[in-house]
């Protein structure tokens, strides 16, 4: 059904630069809410694309993952970093170290970069074949607002988006591997959450703040 | 140094059950010894393979050199452990060195039988960290420590490049065993100069050849003497076993095989005229009788790498007798050295142990207190310095037999080369016979130069008797060089197998020229000179009253110790003569009580720039820290950095190779 396949590519490359975006969103936002929120949708959309993947390949447990990716990442993670930066009283980011024009067109090289370079060499066939290229755009983008950023919830909140970039990445190639790595990956992912929530609070309570450049410091 | 403490019964009984040990691992030695010799002798040859799993493999081969090596350790271990049990026997603790000693002894005897890789290197590894260990065995001594550290750091240099060796050649062959290695490199081209250059390097550095000798005048005289004269006179001596295993054994630079490079030998002789050289200068100028010792041990080696390399050059110039009689020559001294160096260490030791310092300046008039430690001293410095009857004589004498004859091969540059080192030898001949005229007369003649010196006391029995046992084999290897050639002719090495013929009461080379020492002669010339010396002024005087006075006072009457000559002051024309080599520098400062009529005190200083540290070693460590103070930077600290450094990374992968 040649329809339905048009119509799969174009809401695969919809879903995915919709993800795109939210990552480039996140170099300009400040508000730490923004950023969370920001997260949600790009999880939402990932666990969206997985759903419509699965509709189209008729594969079941894809539904599975899809389910299990909006329940953690969409919901659960959200909850529990934003209950992390209310109890922390951290609203907004300072001063990015790069000025949020200059990120954006840097966000902007990158896309291009990455674009430019993989067409030379990976080939790939079927609805997928922008999503690596979003995906390692997504990876590199929240590498990039790692970087740039001074505070540690915002590092957190880039390294899931990278961990998202990936699974991305993973998925395009493979087209959902076995329910139960997924699911590996998934709780992997919810403890490393955790882990980094436990992580802030122990920051705060030593350097009084959230700054990362104050760990600088434990350097001898 | 220990110091003696009042005896309770149960260090009596500590100091019994350690020397019982030590007399034990005599025994072990011995008999290890014999077996050995009957391998030689007979030329029977075993194999032993210790499959330990799957992919490891350990084997073991005697005979042969191996053989050859075994029987020289085992001679040096059964004198020294039967020194050791009246050395060790005031120790406060003597279990943990008891228990590395027999480590180290065994994991030498295992690395000379090792037949494959495995073996070799575990061996290898084992002996290079119990010496470590022995090294820096008393605990409280800061300069052992440090010694121990700059030891073990520049052996596990020389063992990176042995291992590299090593893995160029399972690279090349696919192989482990030693003998599978020897029938697959005969084809592998410019890769058998790359493991040879690796080998000489690894090994040179355990062996002391300059300038990778550093550790060795540092770490010898830090260990306890015993210790010493094991490192000294063998240990030292697996380096030179490793570079005769690679070159010889396994790459065939000796005959019957493809031929190798005249740059190796070229190579190795310069290694060996270099170190002899500079390693007999360093000991001239040295005051601590031990650091003296393993100066002399650098210089030794040199000569024993003086022989390998003229046997490299003749068989690449296809003249298999002379690189046979070369080799010969090289293996006489490796075991003429082992027997004479570990009597001196031992020697040194006893004297040590007796006055409590190191420093000769301190020592004097020790031969009136302990005649047999002199009298074993004078003996082991005679043989070192190269004066019949005594065995040192006749490797030198074959060492410069070889070079000389280094004038038959055909290209200037090798004639040159080798009369250049001959004429380093002969130099060096001189300079060591210098040097023991100053150990020995410093630290045993003339009057005590201290009182730790005028209350030495002799050592006990089982000191003197391992001592006197390698003093008779100093004249026995002297007087009976045909039987030692004949030993080591039956080496099954490709150069030397039935072409050489050794007499036993001289020694011949037949084939091209012959040349020949007959050695009883010799003795028996020295004999009846010695004999003249004492009689003629019996008959020339007549009677006369004799009158006893001290030797040199010049009717004085009252000599004292400060009247003496001293050490420094004997070397002093050396020193000004060798001035562009030793660079000395001088200190003078004087502190005045009214300027300039009356000094408070005058200190003097004088020393040598070391040349190897200071031209090789401290450049190369201050480029290693400015490079490691500009990598410091990379390390801001900062997170941010960091992951710019993975973000720079990552792009330039994906533009790189997307």
């Amino acid at each position: 059904m040649p329809k339905a396949w048009v119509v799969v590519y174009s809401i695969t490359d919809f879903i995915t630069i919709g993800m795109l975006l939210t990552v480039v969103a996140m170099n300009s936002l400040k508000r730490m809410e923004s950023c969370l929120r920001a997260y949600t949708i790009n999880s939402i959309l990932l666990a969206a694309l997985m759903a419509v993947s699965a509709f189209y390949l008729d594969a079941a447990h894809l539904y599975i993952a899809a389910a299990v990716t909006l329940a953690s990442k969409g919901v659960v993670i959200p909850l529990l970093l934003r209950k992390v930066v209310r109890d922390l009283k951290i609203t907004h980011e300072v001063e990015p170290n790069i000025n949020t024009p200059l990120s954006l067109v840097i966000t902007s090289v990158l896309v291009v970069i990455v674009y430019s370079s993989l067409s030379k060499g990976i080939f790939i066939e079927g609805f997928t074949e922008n999503t690596l290229k979003v995906s390692i755009s997504i990876i590199l983008i929240s590498l990039f607002t790692m970087i740039t950023r001074k505070k540690a919830v915002t590092q957190v909140i880039g390294l899931l988006l990278m961990e998202n970039g990936l699974f991305l990445a993973g998925f395009s190639l493979t087209y959902g591997m076995s329910t139960i790595i997924e699911l590996g990956v998934v709780f992997d992912v919810l403890m490393g959450a955790i882990i980094l929530g436990v992580f802030l609070s122990q920051i705060k309570k030593t350097f009084i703040d959230l700054d990362l450049d104050k760990l600088t410091t434990l350097k001898g | 140094m220990e110091t003696d403490r009042p005896e309770t019964a149960s260090s009596r009984i500590t100091g019994k059950l350690s020397s019982a040990c030590y007399l034990l691992y005599a025994a072990g030695c011995l008999f290890t010894g014999i077996l050995s010799l009957r391998d030689l002798l007979l030329g029977y040859s075993w194999y032993i393979s210790l499959p330990l799993s799957g992919v490891l493999t350990l084997s073991f081969r005697g005979g042969g050199l191996s053989a050859y090596f075994v029987i020289i350790l085992s001679l040096l271990g059964f004198c020294v452990s039967v020194y050791s049990a009246g050395y060790a026997r005031h120790s406060r603790s003597p279990w943990p060195a008891l228990l590395l000693y027999g480590i180290f002894v065994s994991s030498m005897c295992a690395v000379f039988y090792s037949a494959n890789i495995p073996a070799f290197l575990i061996s290898w590894e084992t002996m290079s960290l119990s010496s470590y260990f022995l090294v820096v065995s008393d605990a409280k001594n800061i300069e052992a420590s440090r010694a121990g550290l700059l030891y073990g750091v520049m052996t596990h240099i020389g063992t990176a490049f042995i291992i590299a060796a090593f893995m160029v050649m399972f690279f090349a062959t696919g192989s482990l065993e030693f003998s599978a290695i020897r029938a697959g490199l005969g084809s592998a081209g410019e890769l058998r100069s790359v493991i040879f250059v690796l080998a000489l390097i690894g090994f040179g550095t355990k062996a002391g050849v300059i300038p990778l000798h550093t550790w060795l005048p540092k770490a010898h005289p830090a260990a306890p003497s015993n210790v010493s004269a094991l490192m000294s006179g063998i240990m030292i001596k697996s380096g030179i076993y490793g570079i005769i295993l690679v070159s010889f054994d396994i790459l065939g630079a000796g005959a019957g095989q493809p031929a190798a490079p005249l740059w190796w030998g070229v190579a190795a002789l310069s290694a060996g005229a270099v170190s002899s050289v500079m390693g007999i200068m360093h000991a001239l100028m040295e005051r601590d009788i031990k650091r003296l010792l393993a100066y002399s041990s650098v210089e030794n080696v040199g000569i024993i790498l003086l022989g390998i390399g003229a046997s490299m050059i003749f068989s690449f110039n296809n003249l298999p007798v002379f690189a046979g009689l070369a080799l010969a020559a090289a293996l006489y001294h490796v075991f003429n050295h082992a027997i004479f160096k570990g009597l001196l260490f031992m020697g040194a030791g006893s004297a040590v142990h007796a006055t409590g310092t190191k420093n000769m300046e301190e020592m004097g008039g020790l031969v009136k207190r302990m005649p047999w430690t002199g009298l074993f001293f004078l003996i082991g410095s005679v043989a070192i310095c190269a004066l019949p009857p005594f065995n040192g004589f006749m490797s030198e004498w074959l060492t410069f037999q070889s070079l000389i004859v280094g004038i038959k091969t055909a290209a200037v540059l090798t004639k040159t080369f080798m009369l250049l080192s001959g004429a380093a030898l002969a130099l060096t001949g001189a300079l060591a016979a210098s040097s023991f005229v100053k150990a020995f007369g410093i630290s045993f003649l003339g009057v005590s130069r201290s009182g730790k010196a005028a209350g030495a006391k002799e050592s006990p029995f089982s000191m003197l008797a391992g001592m006197g046992v390698l003093s008779v084999f100093c004249l026995l290897a002297g007087i009976f060089p045909g039987y030692m050639l004949r030993l080591i002719s039956d080496i099954s090495l490709p150069a030397l197998g039935g072409l050489l013929q050794f007499a036993p009461n001289g020694f011949v080379v037949s084939g091209v020229s012959s040349s020949g020492v007959l050695p009883m002669a010799v003795l028996g010339t020295m004999l009846a000179g010695a004999a003249f010396v004492f009689i003629f002024p019996l008959v020339a005087g007549g009677r006369k009253k004799s009158i006893c006075a001290d030797p040199w006072d010049c009717g004085i009457r009252r000599l004292t110790p400060r009247m003496q000559y001293t050490a420094t002051a004997f070397t002093h024309p050396l020193r000004r003569i060798f001035k562009k080599i030793y660079k000395p520098r001088k200190e003078v400062r004087i502190e005045y009580i009214v300027k300039p009529f009356f000094t408070r005190e005058i200190e003097y200083r004088s020393e040598i720039t070391p040349l190897a540290e200071t031209y090789f070693y401290r450049p190369l460590t201050r480029a290693l820290h400015d490079i490691a103070h500009f990598a410091r930077r990379l390390q801001s600290g900062n997170l941010q950095l960091y992951l710019g450094y993975i973000l720079g990374t990552l792009v330039v992968l994906l533009v790189v190779w997307g």
